[in-house]
């Protein structure tokens, strides 16, 4: 039972102990809302993934003196990562949740126009990770092209991605 | 090392490569500012499996030109 005990004196798994009940206070709840998106709303599946990042996070003391806005992108993409390699490995794909349809579509119709209007090169590599599933290894292979190229033609091309949405009043 | 931050937010480093950039954006300031900027991009291409004609074995690619 830790009262008012300096941090010093804390184990260092006292201490990550701390740290996670902290993050699951600060960004539990907000974090489970944004996995039950990516998991098609399955609260089991939702609830390891929200569990296993914050715990990575808490664990981590590089992180430990990361500002909120960073931490949140932080176990955003850890989470997301989660989910994915959970369907890798299962083979299965999260169940898409049918509420409000009609504005998703009008999204998704967005968001392809802007794939469109990429440069051949930025769109391919997009399609060909992210879209498809597969990691910059296993696209380069397909596309024939050095790994490195792939992952450099992907930074630049999501950062054109998002300069045509945000032309589009979408990703402000 | 940079620009791996765009397949890092995507999730679709390979695993040891995964790692290593972990371990570089603990203290690489651009880069924790890049993935701030970029975490919600995977969302917006997430939207695509709304798109009418999406299928299960078939994912939601743009039509050519
Ligand atoms: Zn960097």
């Amino acid at each position: 039972m830790l009262t008012h005990v300096d941090d010093r004196f804390e184990s260092a798994d006292a201490e990550a102990e701390h740290r996670t009940a902290s993050l699951h206070r600060e960004f539990g709840g907000p974090l489970r809302r944004h996995v039950r998106g990516l998991t098609g709303n399955d609260l089991r599946w939702t609830e390891d993934v929200v569990r296993e990042a914050i715990g990575k996070a808490g664990r981590d003391p590089a992180r430990r003196h990361w500002e909120p806005g960073l931490l949140w992108a932080w176990l955003v993409t850890e989470a997301r990562r989660l989910v994915r390699d959970g369907c890798r490995r299962d083979g299965v794909h999260a169940q898409e949740t049918a509420a409000d349809g009609a504005d998703r579509a009008l999204s998704a119709i967005v968001v392809s126009a802007a794939l469109r209007d990429l440069s051949e090169e930025h769109r391919e590599v997009i399609e060909q990770t992210y879209l498809r599933g597969r990691t910059i290894s296993e696209a380069a292979e397909i596309l024939g092209i050095p790994p490195g190229t792939v992952k450099s033609r992907l930074y630049y091309g999501i950062k054109a991605l998002r300069a045509l949405l945000a032309d589009k009043g979408v990703a402000g | 090392m940079h620009e791996g931050v765009a397949a890092y937010v995507l999730g679709v480093l390979d695993e040891d490569e995964h790692e290593a950039f972990e371990r570089h954006l603990d203290t690489c300031a651009s880069c924790q500012a890049e993935l701030k900027e970029l975490a919600e991009t995977p969302d917006l291409l997430d939207e695509l499996k709304f798109l009418p004609a999406a299928s299960e074995d078939d994912p939601p690619m743009p039509m050519p030109r």
